[in-house]
């Protein structure tokens, strides 16, 4: 061994060597190409796992957007029909306060009565702010855009407390789940283009989590722990609650026998939206739907609802929240380009139970002015309207079925019959 | 960017496919680190690019220039003039408001309404952290403590190396150079040691973003709270900023092992001390270590007799390090003031006999007391002014509060001090030695997989690192 180095050339010697580095190179090179296969296979399949686990948690909870915001999810569905309708088409958007309290079929009715064929819309939904309300009316104008069709009149409702930083501060932990169930990809594009981050952060959420964000689960089971606290309620009357679920039950028991067909829907199209009317409807629902609102005008439930507003909107404080309020002024700006007509409504309050300080009064009164301003609309101010009495609220905020929204439904046909 | 988010996720998932697929030699693995690092930091605002790689060009320059110079005074003039570029970037960025306003103040206690320019400008992220590591480079070259190296791009990239660019730890150039100059290759068995660091890190960081809960209501309680909220808040908080800070420096660690790299530890389960030294020993060690080295020493150590009033002023500034604000002047001054108070009582007869006694219930004593103090500590750290720490403290020790806690307070007290304790054992154990654990490939992977699945189903009520705004 030792004469074949001592007989070998100079220039096989360094030829020798530098194979001999190529091949320690090479050796390098692959066991780094191994390790690194190794670390990228682990991080994948452990996160890979743990973004499963996550998913299947959903599916098995029916946390998705149609479990979450069934009723937007529907109403979207429906909107490509919508479009296509050959009458002339009315829509008020607002929040679950035009859910309860707008009555499409019937304005529609009162409309005709009055010469005006119309086709009229309830797109009220719960549980959006204006900011989430926002990315919902640009659906709606797309859809609309699409098919260069534009509604005779949109009635927007402005509602006081959903503009609220109490409202918007209990709304932070789904602010992102809600944002990806309602933005597209171009507008979540343009956030990342913004904001990488949180761009990343939202593609995450809606395309690997189920549209379910890890801030929506800590919320939902940290209020289950740990219950905010609240202040003390006042008892409500035994036989009352009692009695409430005994015409609760039988109300139930009506519509299935009323409606055999009805097939389970959030945003009923053959309604527009809307809920039953009492012409549907047999006398004996009628008046078992009168004894079981007269169960929520008991004071210490209406006591109780007021604190529940307080605690969770701000209701008579009314501090507004900056972003909900220029949220509020896109979504007429939206609407504009899609309708012939747009108003602005502030629904009535329930003023029995519900009353401002003077000071959130004049905040509200600052609120109107710079909405009114930006979209140089006046809004009508409901708040106050005296055909609307404290017994036709089944809470102190959401009108009732079969009085509180017929008698407004009226006022805003006789309202708005000029425009139609 | 933020460990914690799928940004970084994407970003460390592209440049693993480089760094260990496609970049297989020295000097590309180099330059590529340089490009990820500035990336990762750009993506926070790249209008601070400039300013990271000017002090790291700056010092890299006037290092080999301190070699080069032939007289005394020549080396002395260039260090200073490091000192000036670095704690002058710092002092604009981060000192310059608190300074103007300070003066503002003071003139007003003589009924002088003065109206100086201030700067509003943005602090950039982690700027503490790189003109402290940029600067010890010099200092060292200065006392001969190493020699300058060459090579531009690896200062640059060691610098600027993006698992401890934004919160540390501060690395010595003789800590990272050489590594940067000699990459190494990952083990399997270190990278699963950075794959466990990395995971302990996110749970902690996790848990730490729980505890801000209650540690938010109790620094900035916009109602009236009872006695057991206001101590949990408190305790929150230390667990907070450890969660948080240990969190972050964990990932570091792991992040740095998959890369090849060697982070020395930060942290040593501080909450396990046994005195205010004790505890600076196992916080923050590379900042601790840092300030020890070049300031505490250079003010003359234990040598001249100024112990005392060394240590005061090494801490008072320590405090400075952390904000611009009087509270964490404050919360210096106090750690000054008991790091002093411990070496005089250790001096004594009676506490010499004290200390050497191995009894438990003198330690358990002695880790209480310590850690009480440090969460008076904490109080001056977090609170928004002093006023509000002085009536903090005031209100934790008074039991006054006309609120009555409940059973969720008293549960929620048990789950914050159970957080802490099982996130220092945990540490405790990793610091012992967890290749038995990292071994056993089941038992491993399968925690790996549920301590990512509790991580992706807590949501971040803050989503920011306390640590960043050092």
């Amino acid at each position: 061994m030792s004469s074949s180095i001592s007989n070998s050339k100079p220039e096989d010697s360094v030829m020798n060597q530098t194979k001999s580095q190529e091949f320690e190179s090479d050796y390098i090179a692959s066991q780094q190409r191994r390790v690194y296969l190794k670390i990228s296979l682990a991080l994948f399949l452990v996160m890979a796992t743990a973004l499963a686990s996550v998913r299947l948690f959903t599916y098995l909870n029916e946390a998705s957007a149609e479990g979450i915001m069934g009723r937007v999810v529907e109403a979207r569905k429906a909107l490509p029909k919508i479009v296509k309708e050959e009458k002339d088409l009315v829509m008020m958007f607002g929040s679950s306060m035009v859910g309860a309290g707008f009555s499409p079929r019937q304005f529609d009715q009162q409309a005709k009565e009055l010469g005006k064929d119309v086709k009229s819309f309830n797109f009220g939904f719960g549980g959006l702010n204006p900011f989430f309300q926002d990315y919902l009316s640009r659906r709606i104008q797309e859809a609309f855009q699409a098919e260069n069709r534009k509604m005779k009149l949109v009635i927007i409702e402005f509602n006081p407390f959903q503009a609220s930083q109490t409202r918007w501060n209990g709304a932070v932990p789904i602010v992102d789940s809600f944002l990806t169930m309602l933005a597209t990809d171009k507008e979540l594009f343009e956030i990342a283009l913004n904001d990488p981050e949180r761009g990343a952060l939202l593609f995450n959420i809606k395309y690997l989590r189920n549209d379910i964000s890890a801030e929506m689960i800590t919320s939902f089971f940290g209020r289950e722990m740990f219950p905010p606290k609240r202040a003390k309620r006042f008892d409500e009357p035994q036989e009352l609650l009692d009695k409430r679920r005994e015409l609760g039950n039988e109300l139930n028991e009506l519509f299935e026998k009323e409606y055999p067909d009805f097939e389970d829907a959030r945003w009923h199209y053959g309604w527009q939206g809307g809920g039953t009317i009492p012409e549907e409807r047999s006398e004996r629902t009628i008046q078992v739907f009168k004894e079981y609102y007269e169960t929520f005008q008991d004071d210490s439930m209406k006591k109780n609802r007021r604190l529940r507003r307080i605690e969770s909107s701000g209701i008579e404080s009314l501090h507004f929240e900056p972003l909900l309020v220029e949220s509020f002024i896109r979504i007429v700006e939206n609407f504009k380009p899609v309708a012939e007509r747009v108003e602005i409504v502030m629904m009535p309050r329930d003023f029995k139970w519900i009353n401002y300080t003077p000071e959130a009064q004049a905040r509200l009164d600052q609120a109107v002015m710079q909405i009114e301003k930006a979209t140089s609309l006046k809004i009508n101010n409901h708040q106050l309207l005296d055909k609307i009495t404290s017994d036709m609220y089944r809470d102190v905020t959401h009108l009732t079925k079969y009085a509180g929204d017929v008698t407004y439904t009226h006022h805003l046909v006789e309202e708005f019959a000029e425009h139609l | 960017m933020i460990f914690n988010t799928p940004l970084f996720f994407l970003f460390f998932a592209i440049f693993i496919l480089f760094y260990g697929f496609a970049f297989l030699r020295q000097k590309p693995k180099v330059y590529l680190i340089l490009v990820g690092s500035l990336i990762f930091y750009g993506a926070w605002n790249y209008r601070f690019i400039p300013l990271l790689v000017g002090s790291g060009v700056a010092d890299y320059f006037i290092a080999l220039a301190i070699a080069n110079a032939t007289t005394q005074s020549k080396k002395k003039w260039l260090v200073t003039l490091s000192l000036v570029i670095n704690l002058g970037i710092l002092g604009l960025f981060k000192y310059a408001d608190f300074v103007l306003y300070s003066v503002a103040d003071f003139l007003l206690l003589f009924n002088y309404q003065a109206s100086l320019p201030v700067l509003e400008w943005v602090l950039p992220v982690g700027i503490s952290f790189y003109t402290f590591q940029s600067l010890s480079y010099t200092i060292d070259v200065y006392r001969g403590d190493m020699k300058p190296r060459k090579g531009l791009v690896e200062f640059v990239a060691a610098l600027s190396f993006f698992p401890q660019l934004v919160a540390g730890p501060i690395l010595r150039a003789r800590q990272i150079l050489p590594q940067m100059h000699k990459i190494a290759l990952p083990t399997w068995q270190t990278a699963k040691h950075g794959i466990l660091l990395i995971t302990v890190g996110l749970i902690k960081k996790t848990g730490a973003d729980l505890l801000a809960i209650p540690a938010q209501k109790a620094f900035e309680a916009k109602e009236a709270i009872s006695d057991i909220e206001l101590w949990t808040g408190v305790i929150a908080f230390a667990g907070q900023i450890y969660g948080d800070f240990s969190g972050y420096t964990d990932m570091a660690i792991g992040l740095a092992l998959l890369l090849g790299f060697q982070i020395p530890l930060n942290f040593r389960v501080p909450y396990f001390a046994l005195s205010p030294v004790d505890f600076w020993r196992r916080w923050h060690i590379s900042l601790s270590s840092w300030l020890r080295d070049y300031l505490y020493f250079s003010l003359g150590g234990n040598r001249t007799g100024h112990r005392t009033r060394n240590v005061f002023i090494t801490m008072l500034l320590g405090g400075l390090w952390h904000g611009a604000a009087w509270t964490f002047v404050a919360w210096g001054a106090f750690h000054g003031a008991i790091i002093t108070a411990t070496h005089y009582f250790a001096g004594l007869k009676f506490f010499e006999s004290f200390n050497s006694k191995n009894n438990v219930g003198i330690k358990i004593l002695k880790w209480f007391i310590t850690f009480y103090l440090v969460l008076i500590g904490w109080v001056l750290f977090r609170a928004a002014d002093i006023d509000t720490a002085i009536q903090m403290l005031i209100d934790m020790h008074t039991f006054s509060s006309t609120v009555e806690g409940d059973k969720t307070a008293r549960v929620l007290f048990v789950i914050v001090i159970f957080w802490i304790a099982i996130t220092h054992i945990v540490d405790y154990f990793i610091l012992k030695g967890s290749e038995k654990f990292e071994n056993k490939k089941w038992l491993f992977w399968s925690t790996m997989i549920f301590a990512h699945i509790l991580c992706l189903f807590i949501g971040e009520p803050s989503d920011e690192f306390i640590y960043f705004q050092f």
